[in-house]
C-alpha cells in the first residue's frame, strides 16, 4: 500500500516537472517566432507608425504601401528570376551528377575508383570559402564573373549529395539487380529504371535541400556578381540603395519577399526538409 | 542545360525591359543613395525622356563607400564594370594607382563639348591623376551643413531675427548652445556617430579650422598637429559624453532623429536638402534651415569633396571609343543640367550653372554658400578619399573615441602610428 | 566476361565523367593554384614572381590577422556551445509532446534555418536598432535606461552576432537531436522507470549515452561551419569599426577584394583551409573516442 502511495506521489511530481518543462518550451518557441512575426508585422505599418514608441503586435493602419513601393521601384523581379535560375541550375546539376557518381561509386568497379571516392571524401572536410580567391581568378579567366554560369560553377561542389547516393543505392539489395541483369538490362537501364525509382524520396529530398541552400547563398554569388541586373535576391537586398529617408519598413519588406519561396517550399514539403536535414547530417531518417 | 536556362533568363530579362534594337544603352552606376539620389532619378529619367530611341541610360545605385568601390575595382581588373560611374575626386590617387579608371583624352572631351573653363582650376585640377591626365569630369562640390529646428532653436534664445542661428560660434558659445539644446526626450545634436564617414567629415572640419595638417609630405599628424587632433576628437567625444548627441546611431537614424524633432541641429551633407524640403513639401516637418558649420575654432574651414564622373579601365573589354564618345556626351549633358542636381543641395562644378541667376536664387543653397570659399577637400594621397585608408582610420579610432570607448590621445596617436604604417 | 568488364568501365567512366570534369575543375585545380598563389606577390588578377614563404612571413606579424583568428576562435566558442547546448535541451523539451502540439514547436525552432542570412540580417538589425528596435526594451534598463547600439558597441557585436547565428540554425540542431532520441527505444525507459531510475538518473545513465554520438556529429558540423563564418558578420559590421571584429574569411576577402593583394589572400586561405582540416579530423577523433569509452 505504501509503495503504491510513494509511485503515485512520484507521479505527480513527475507531472509537475512536465507541465514545466512543457511551459519552458512553450515560452521558448514564442521567443523563437516573435523576430519573424515582429518584421513581418512591420512590413504591414506606415513609416511614421514604424518610428513610434511602445509595442504594436498588429498595425494600427494595416498598409501594402511597403510592398507595392518596393515590387514597382527595385529590380526584384529580375532578382527573383536569377535566384531562380541559379538555384534550379545547381539543383538539377548536382542531383544529376551525385545519381551518376553515387550509382558508380555504389555498383560498379573501375580503374580510379578509390580515388575518386577518397576525393569526394577530402572534399567533404575542405572549406569551400577557403577557395573564393581562386574560384574567382578561375571565373575572371573563363570570363565567367558577372554571369549567372559563373554563380552557379562553384556551388556544384557538393560531396554529401553523392556520398548519401551512395549509402542508399549501397542498400539496394542485389537480387533486384541480378534479376534486371539477366534480363539484359543496361547499367544505364538499372540505374534510371530501378536504383532511382527505389530512391526516389531521397532525390526529392535531395534535391529540395538543395535548392534552399542555393537560393540562401551569399558569399559567392556576393562575389561574383557586379551588376545589379544579375544579382540573386539575397545580395541584392543588401547591396542595392533604395534613396529613402525612413526604410526600414521597405527593408523589411523586401526581406520578407526575398524569404517567402523557401518558407513556402518548407512549409510544403516540410517532411521531406527535414529527412534531407538529417540525411545531409549522415542520419538516415 | 544550364545554356537552356541561361537562355530562358535573357529571354526573361527581355521581356521584362523590352529592349528595342536600335537604341544604345549607357550601363551607369552612382552610389547616390542619400536624399539626392532622388534628384539623380528624376534627372536619369529626363534623360531617358530627352533620348528616347536613341541612348538609354540603365542606372544601379550600390551601397555608397567601400561597397561600391570595391565592385567597381574587382569589376574592372575582370574587364566587367559599367559605362560611366560617378567617382569622388578624394579618391582620384587611389583610383588611379589601383588602376580602375580610364584616363580622358583632350580630343574626345572637347568632341563631347566639355571645357577645361567651364569648371573651377582647382576643382578640374582635382579630377587629374598624379601623372597630370584627366580622369574625371567633376559633377558638383558638397560639403557639411548644419540643420537646425528653428522652433526648438526659438525657444533656446538662439534663433536671430532673420531666422538663422545666433551664438554657435566658438567652441564654448557652441558646447553651451548644445547644453541649452538639451532637454529631456530632445537631443541637442544628431550626428551618424556609428558612420566612419560622417565622423570623418566633423574631425577633418573641426581640424582645418585651427590649421591643422593631417598629411604632409608623407607624415600623418606631425608635430603639434597631433595636438591639435586630440582636442578635436576631445571636443566630439565631449558632445556625446555629455549627453548632447546620442552616440552610436546610424545614418538613418540620425536623420530621423532629426526629422521627428526628437534633435535640435543636425550635421549631415548637403545631399540630405532634398530630404528635408521633400518632407516640407508634403507638410510632414516643422520650420527648418541650413547654414554653414559654426567656426568653433580659428577661423571657419569645411571638409568638401566633389562627384565627378568617370569611365572605367575595363582590363580586356575596354568602353569601345563609339560608346566613350556618347558618355562623354551624356556627362557633358548632365553638367548643363546640374541646376536640378543643384536642387540635391549641392554647388554646381559647372561654372555657367554657378553664375547663372537661377542658382543664385536656389534656396536653401544660397543660405550655406559661403562655404565655398573656406572648403578644404581631403589630402592628396593613394591613403586618402572616400572608402580609403584614411576612412577606415576614422572609424577605427576617430569614432570609437567619440562614442567613449577610447581616449582621444590614444586615438589621435593610433590614428597617425597606423596610417604611417600603410604608407611604408 | 571480358566483354561486360569493358562495359562496365564504359558505363563507369560516362557516369563519372561529370563529377571528374567538375571536381577537376572547381575543387582539385583552384586548391593547387591556391597553394602556388600564395608564395607569390600577386594582385587579384594578374602575375606576380615568385617570393618563397614572404606572404606568410607577412601574414605572422600582421597584426590584423593575428585578430582575425581569435575572432573567429572566439565566435566559434560563443556560437557553438549555445546553440549544441540549447539545443538538447529544446530537442528533450519538444520530443515530450505529441502531436500537432509538437510539429508547432518544431515549425518555430526550424522555420529561421531555412531563411537567406540577408533576411536574418535585416530582421535583427530592426529587433536591435538603436532608435527604434524592439529589444531595446530589454536592453535599457540594464543600461541605465540608455538605448545602446549593439552592433557598434565592439564588446557585443561577436556575442550578438553569435547570439543571432543561434538563433538562426538551432533548428537544424534540435532536428538532429529529436532524431536521436526517437532512436532510443522506449522500453529502456519503461524498464529503468520500474527500477525506480528518477528522472535525473534517466538521462544521465540512458539518454546522454545514447545521445552521444549525435552530440559529437551535431558539434563537428557546427564547429566546421563557424570556422567558416563570414556572412553574418560582414553584414552586421558594413559601415562600422570592420577592423576591430574582423574574421578570417573576412581578411581574406578584404586582403583579396578591397586591397587586390591576391597573394596575401591565398597564403591566409591555405592557413584557413589547414586548421579547418586539421581541427575537424582531431576533434572527431577525440569526441569519438571519447564516446566509445
Amino acid at each position: 500500500m505504501n509503495a503504491v502511495a510513494a509511485r503515485l506521489q512520484r507521479l505527480r511530481a513527475f507531472d509537475r516537472i512536465g507541465l514545466i518543462a512543457t511551459l519552458a518550451t512553450l515560452a521558448l518557441a514564442i521567443l523563437w517566432a516573435f523576430p519573424l512575426y515582429w518584421g513581418l508585422v512591420t512590413t504591414f505599418k506606415p513609416d511614421d507608425e514604424t518610428v513610434q514608441s511602445g509595442v504594436h503586435l498588429w498595425p494600427q493602419h494595416f498598409t501594402l504601401d511597403n510592398y507595392a513601393h518596393v515590387l514597382t521601384s527595385t529590380k526584384i523581379g529580375f532578382w527573383y528570376v536569377n535566384s531562380l535560375i541559379t538555384s534550379a541550375a545547381v539543383t538539377v546539376i548536382v542531383v544529376g551528377m551525385a545519381a551518376g557518381a553515387g550509382y558508380a561509386i555504389s555498383q560498379l568497379r573501375f580503374p580510379g575508383r578509390r580515388l575518386c571516392w577518397w576525393l569526394i571524401l577530402a572534399s567533404f572536410m575542405v572549406p569551400i570559402p577557403a577557395l573564393i580567391v581562386n574560384h574567382f581568378i578561375l571565373m575572371a579567366q573563363l570570363g565567367l564573373v558577372n554571369t549567372l554560369t559563373g554563380v552557379v560553377a562553384p556551388q556544384l561542389i557538393a560531396p554529401v549529395t553523392i556520398i548519401i547516393y551512395k549509402q542508399f543505392f549501397d542498400s539496394v539489395p542485389k537480387d533486384f539487380r541480378e534479376a534486371a541483369v539477366i534480363d539484359g538490362a543496361s547499367e544505364f537501364q538499372l540505374l534510371f529504371r530501378l536504383y532511382l525509382p527505389m530512391n526516389w524520396g531521397v532525390t526529392t529530398a535531395l534535391a529540395i535541400i538543395t535548392f534552399i541552400a542555393a537560393w540562401n547563398l551569399f558569399l559567392w554569388p556576393f562575389l561574383a556578381v557586379t551588376s545589379e541586373d544579375k544579382m540573386n535576391i539575397t545580395v541584392g537586398i543588401t547591396q542595392v540603395h533604395d534613396a529613402f529617408g525612413v526604410r526600414y519598413a521597405r527593408d523589411l519588406a523586401v526581406a520578407m519577399l526575398a524569404a517567402l519561396p523557401v518558407a513556402v517550399v518548407y512549409l510544403v514539403f516540410q517532411r521531406r526538409v527535414t529527412q534531407a536535414i538529417m540525411l545531409s547530417a549522415g542520419i538516415k531518417g | 542545360m544550364i545554356r537552356k536556362l541561361l537562355c530562358a533568363a535573357a529571354a526573361a530579362s527581355a521581356l521584362m525591359v523590352g529592349v528595342a534594337q536600335a537604341k544604345e544603352t549607357i550601363v551607369w552606376w552612382d552610389f547616390l543613395g542619400g536624399g539626392d539620389g532622388v534628384r539623380m532619378k528624376a534627372l536619369l529619367e529626363e534623360f531617358n525622356k530627352e533620348h528616347a530611341g536613341s541612348i538609354e541610360i540603365q542606372p544601379t545605385t550600390l551601397e555608397w563607400g567601400v561597397p561600391f568601390y570595391t565592385k567597381v575595382q574587382t569589376s574592372a581588373a575582370v574587364g566587367e564594370g559599367p559605362d560611366v560611374m560617378t567617382y569622388h575626386e578624394s579618391r582620384m590617387p587611389l583610383g588611379v594607382s589601383t588602376g580602375s579608371l580610364s584616363p580622358l583624352g583632350s580630343e574626345e572631351l572637347a568632341a563631347a563639348g566639355v571645357k577645361a573653363g567651364d569648371f573651377g582650376a582647382a576643382d578640374w585640377k582635382a579630377a587629374q591623376g598624379p601623372d597630370g591626365k584627366q580622369y574625371a569630369v567633376p559633377l558638383d562640390i558638397h560639403s557639411i551643413i548644419l540643420y537646425y529646428n528653428k522652433t526648438l532653436l526659438k525657444q533656446a534664445g538662439l534663433l536671430g531675427d532673420d531666422g538663422r542661428p545666433k551664438g554657435l560660434d566658438g567652441a564654448a558659445n557652441w558646447d553651451a548652445a548644445l547644453a541649452k539644446l538639451t532637454t529631456n526626450g530632445v537631443s541637442a545634436l544628431s550626428v551618424p556617430t556609428a558612420d566612419n564617414a560622417s565622423v570623418w567629415r566633423v574631425f577633418y572640419t573641426l581640424l582645418n579650422q585651427q590649421d591643422g595638417v593631417f598629411l604632409k609630405d608623407g607624415k600623418f599628424l606631425d608635430g603639434d598637429n597631433l595636438a591639435k587632433a586630440t582636442a578635436v576628437i576631445g571636443e566630439m567625444q565631449k558632445w556625446v559624453k555629455s549627453g548632447w548627441t546620442p552616440g552610436k546611431t546610424e545614418y538613418p537614424a540620425s536623420i530621423a532623429l532629426f526629422t521627428s524633432g526628437k534633435a535640435a541641429m543636425h550635421i549631415n551633407g548637403v545631399w540630405e536638402i532634398p530630404t528635408m524640403v521633400d518632407l516640407a513639401k508634403s507638410g510632414k516637418l516643422f520650420d527648418w534651415g541650413a547654414i554653414q558649420i559654426p567656426t568653433l575654432y580659428t577661423h571657419p574651414a569645411t571638409w568638401a569633396d566633389s562627384h565627378a564622373f568617370a569611365i572605367p579601365d575595363r582590363h580586356g573589354n575596354p568602353v569601345s571609343p563609339a560608346k566613350r564618345a556618347l558618355v562623354l556626351q551624356t556627362i557633358h549633358w548632365f553638367n548643363e543640367h546640374s541646376l536640378a542636381w543643384a536642387g540635391g543641395g549641392h554647388l554646381p562644378a559647372s561654372l555657367p550653372v554657378q553664375d547663372s541667376q537661377a542658382f543664385k536664387d536656389l534656396k536653401p543653397n544660397s543660405d550655406y554658400a559661403s562655404l565655398a570659399k573656406t572648403a578644404v577637400f581631403d589630402p592628396v594621397s593613394t591613403l586618402a578619399g572616400v572608402a580609403s585608408p584614411v576612412y577606415d582610420a576614422a572609424g577605427n579610432f576617430a569614432m570609437p573615441a567619440m562614442n567613449g570607448e577610447m581616449a582621444p590621445a590614444d586615438a589621435a596617436k593610433q590614428m597617425r602610428d597606423d596610417l604611417q604604417n600603410q604608407a611604408k | 566476361m571480358l566483354r561486360s568488364r569493358r562495359s562496365e568501365w564504359l558505363a563507369a567512366f560516362a557516369l563519372m565523367a561529370p563529377f571528374v570534369f567538375i571536381y577537376g575543375l572547381l575543387f582539385v585545380y583552384p586548391t593547387i593554384k591556391m597553394i602556388e598563389l600564395s608564395f607569390r606577390a600577386a594582385p587579384l588578377i594578374g602575375y606576380g614572381r615568385w617570393i618563397g614563404l614572404d606572404n606568410y612571413r607577412r601574414l605572422w606579424s600582421d597584426r590584423l590577422f593575428a585578430l582575425s583568428f581569435w575572432d573567429t576562435l572566439y565566435f566559434v566558442v560563443l556560437s557553438v556551445i549555445p546553440s549544441v547546448v540549447l539545443a538538447l535541451v529544446v530537442a528533450l523539451g519538444v520530443n515530450r509532446l505529441k502531436g500537432w502540439m509538437q510539429s508547432l514547436m518544431l515549425a518555430a525552432f526550424f522555420l529561421p534555418y531555412i531563411l537567406p542570412v540577408s533576411v536574418v540580417f535585416r530582421l535583427w538589425q530592426w529587433m536591435f536598432d538603436k532608435d527604434f528596435g524592439v529589444a531595446q526594451l530589454l536592453i535599457a534598463p540594464l543600461n541605465d535606461g540608455q538605448h545602446l547600439s549593439i552592433f557598434r558597441t565592439i564588446p557585443l557585436f561577436l556575442p550578438a552576432v553569435a547570439l543571432v547565428t543561434v538563433w538562426w540554425l538551432l533548428g537544424f540542431n534540435v532536428l538532429l537531436f529529436i532524431a536521436g532520441l526517437r532512436n532510443i527505444p522506449v522500453e529502456i525507459y519503461e524498464a529503468a522507470s520500474l527500477d525506480g531510475a528518477g528522472r535525473w538518473a534517466q538521462f544521465r545513465r540512458i539518454t546522454w549515452p545514447l545521445i552521444w554520438p549525435v552530440t559529437v556529429l551535431v558539434f563537428t558540423i557546427q564547429l566546421i561551419l563557424q570556422l567558416k563564418i563570414f556572412d553574418q558578420v560582414y553584414l552586421f559590421s558594413q559601415g562600422g569599426r570592420v577592423d576591430a571584429t574582423i574574421v578570417m574569411v573576412e581578411y581574406i576577402y578584404k586582403q583579396a577584394f578591397q586591397l587586390n593583394k591576391g597573394g596575401l589572400a591565398a597564403a591566409a586561405s591555405v592557413v584557413l583551409f589547414v586548421l579547418i582540416v586539421a581541427l575537424s579530423v582531431l576533434q572527431y577523433q577525440l569526441l569519438r573516442a571519447r564516446g566509445a569509452r
